[in-house]
């Protein structure tokens, strides 16, 4: 199946872009971003800060932790003169006929709550006014409670732990395929450009050629969607921890998990070879439009995340099944509700036949664009050659 | 290893790249390809390797009583026309990397890396990216690239380009090496004096046909060239007399006591220089054998204007 030359292009391809030291680099840098934006977050906080309010003196608002209120006994533009030499006041409430005018300095976001406050004031003045009590007021403020139930036996339920691992999923797919991408286009235009394809194809087969480079930068993109997991559980860890509670990962269905591998794994070669397939036929980056093609195999991503609040639906079916989008929707849908094996055992089967034929096309594809001598295929050729049973 | 080439016919979309081109190369031999840009060297060499297939004709193979249709990829080391290595790679793991795409054993690729870098003079350098290297010191990585895993038969498209003469001599140099080693060598090229220097056979290309083949000697015979008399005289030479002797074909005036005499090729040499030694008292008279360049030319110009006939025609 693969051959001892394939394993060797696929460690090339892997070391090649395996720059341990910029990458500690970029995480310390991510860290530190996320760290100064944090910072910046608590440090323009301003509902930790107290501000004072005039009001009028018929308005006994009760002060609240934030909120300060005061019945001033000067006149109305002295009071506005104190705010605008930003004495006393952060703000002053005065009545304008039968609304009311509240004058700041500028806009600020503390002023939203300021304006929440003021509005249940208001509302309790009013129930007062129409003889309501305190009790009539507070049902009139908290309506009745709605509840969703769910009868179908396979729905685990709306926000259960086992929606974390899908959306996890998602985003682990989103950064693998990313990094294949990336590297794909670059290791095989390149490799073009440098002009050492010829060479190499005096040592290796198309296909062997192409499995490499499939087998490698699905590495690196793995590579990247385990860092990404550890950064995650660190970060679930580090929480936990200042939360003061006890690490709790109870919540990881191994089932699921155990599922979630071998589709994942599934769905990255399938989309290497499309991406290696797509870039085999690139004669010059620059110039040509077909790199965006790759990014055909971020959609089922998309597609998945549309429908994922109706795990049940005729579309989440209808993904799960297609071989095409099946390694994203599949993994996200048995986290959701209970899936039977033998579906789940059909829909890996008809993924990894069509990551056969992917790969198969990866180096007919690979051999006739090494045959054109610069010359790019047309979408026509392409689809011909995929639709072509010979290799050599 | 024994190549048969017989009658290949290799056309593409407007051109036909290569026409009933016939050839043969022995096992041991450096057997060159010659001729200009677009005589369909390289497309004889992609056929060869494998990379493209003849419209007609036949390519076998005999190695070990076994025949192919092609170079098997793990008996042929190769330098493409359009070559390349990995820029952002030191040389030793360029070449590491391409030997054991080959088989090679780390130790065996690293020990035979030891031996053609100190050929080359490049020992010292094997640690450093290849793009910091000159580009005819990145051509010298590339011939050893093709022949570090001792393939039977090594292809080289146009080895000498990009080299600066005293590299083209180190290149001449090498290729003996890998003809004593046992190595068969194609090579193609149109630096006729490295040729001339090293090549057991060669056939001269021309529009995608076989023009002359065989040993120097044989093209020699082939091409019947003009006989050429280099005559020089302290006296201005009389050139309507000399031009009207009936056995001169042209005559190239290169001082006024000095020329250059083109005689029929089925001239008899000795009636022509007594004439001349009745009229003429030379300072020296020499008779010029034509090299590999001067008969590859005359060959082209016989070879395009029997074309131009046959397109009039």
């Amino acid at each position: 199946m693969i051959s001892r030359q394939s394993l060797i292009v696929a460690r090339w391809e892997f070391l090649r872009f395996f720059k341990w030291k910029q990458q500690l680099i970029s995480y310390l840098v991510m860290i530190a971003v996320m760290g100064g934006v944090f910072a910046w977050v608590y440090l323009t906080d301003e509902s930790r800060s107290v501000y004072r309010v005039a009001v009028p003196a018929e308005l006994r608002i009760q002060n609240t932790d934030q909120f300060e209120f005061q019945r001033p006994s000067i006149e109305l533009s002295q009071q506005l003169q104190q705010l605008r030499e930003q004495q006393t006041w952060h703000a002053v409430l005065a009545p304008d006929g039968e609304d009311w005018v509240l004058h700041t300095q500028s806009s600020s976001k503390w002023l939203s709550q300021l304006e929440q406050e003021l509005q249940r004031f208001f509302r309790q003045q009013k129930a007062i006014a129409f003889g309501l009590d305190a009790q009539q007021l507070a049902e009139l403020e908290h309506p009745v409670t709605l509840q969703r139930q769910f009868l179908a036996e396979d729905f685990k339920g709306e926000d259960t732990p086992e929606k974390m691992i899908a959306f996890a999923v998602l985003i682990l797919l989103l950064i693998g395929l990313s990094t294949a991408f990336g590297q794909i286009l670059m290791s095989i235009t390149g490799e073009k450009q440098q002009r050492v394809t010829e060479q190499l194809y005096a040592i290796l087969t198309p296909q062997q050629w192409m499995d490499g480079k499939v087998l490698g930068h699905s590495f690196s993109a793995l590579k990247a969607m385990l860092t990404t997991s550890l950064i995650m559980l660190v970060f679930y860890l580090v929480v936990s921890l200042f939360a003061r509670e006890g690490l709790d990962l109870s919540w990881l269905n191994g089932w699921v998990i155990l599922w979630l591998i071998p589709f994942a794994l599934a769905g990255l070669l399938l989309c290497a070879c499309f991406m290696g397939a797509i870039a085999a036929s690139i004669d010059d980056p620059n110039t040509s439009g077909k790199g965006a093609v790759m990014m055909v195999t971020w959609l089922p991503l998309l597609f998945t995340w549309l429908v994922i609040d109706s795990p049940t639906g005729w579309a989440m079916t209808l993904l799960s099944w297609l071989p095409l989008t099946s390694f994203v929707a599949m993994p996200v849908k048995m986290s959701m509700v209970e899936v039977p094996w033998w579906q789940l055992s059909l829909s890996l089967a008809l993924l990894l036949a069509t990551l056969y034929w992917m790969r198969r096309l990866g180096g007919r594809i690979f051999l006739r664009g090494m045959q054109m001598y610069g010359k790019e295929p047309s979408w026509g050729e392409i689809i011909r050659w995929s639709l072509s049973r010979k290799v050599d | 290893m024994q190549l048969h080439i017989e009658a290949v016919t290799k056309q593409y979309a407007t051109v036909t790249a290569v026409h009933q081109v016939s050839f043969q190369i022995d096992s041991g031999e450096i057997f060159a390809l010659l001729g200009p840009n677009g005589a369909g060297k390289s497309s004889i060499i992609r056929m060869l390797v494998g990379m493209t297939k003849p419209d007609s004709g036949q390519i076998r193979i005999h190695w070990q009583d076994k025949t192919f249709n092609e170079v098997p990829r793990r008996l042929l080391g190769y330098l493409p026309e359009d070559r390349g290595l990995y820029g952002d790679k030191s040389i030793e793991k360029n070449l590491l990397f391409l030997a054991q795409l080959h088989g090679m054993s780390k130790a065996d690729a690293l020990r035979e890396m030891d031996h053609w870098l100190g050929v080359f003079e490049l020992s010292d350098r094997r640690h450093e990216d290849l793009k910091q290297l000159s580009k005819g010191n990145q051509q010298k990585v590339q011939l050893i690239a093709a022949v570090l895993h001792k393939p039977a038969l090594v292809i080289l498209d146009e080895p000498f380009s990009g080299l600066d003469p005293i590299n083209q001599e180190k290149v001449v140099e090498f290729l003996k090496q890998l003809k004593q080693s046992g190595m068969t060598v194609l090579l193609s090229a149109h630096q006729m004096a490295m040729v001339e220097k090293l090549a057991d056979r060669m056939v001269l290309m021309a529009k995608g046909e076989v023009v002359l083949a065989g040993s120097l000697a044989d093209i020699r015979q082939q091409a019947k060239p003009e006989q050429q008399i280099l005559l020089r005289s302290e006296t201005p030479l009389p050139v309507d007399w000399l031009q009207a002797l009936p056995e001169v074909t042209s005559l190239e005036q290169q001082a006024a006591g000095q020329a250059l005499i083109r005689l029929k090729a089925e001239a008899q040499v000795a009636p022509v220089l007594r004439q001349l030694l009745e009229r003429i008292e030379p300072e020296q008279i020499a008779m010029q054998t034509p090299d590999l360049h001067q008969l590859y030319l005359q060959a082209m110009a016989k070879h395009q204007s029997r074309a131009k006939l046959e397109v009039v025609a």
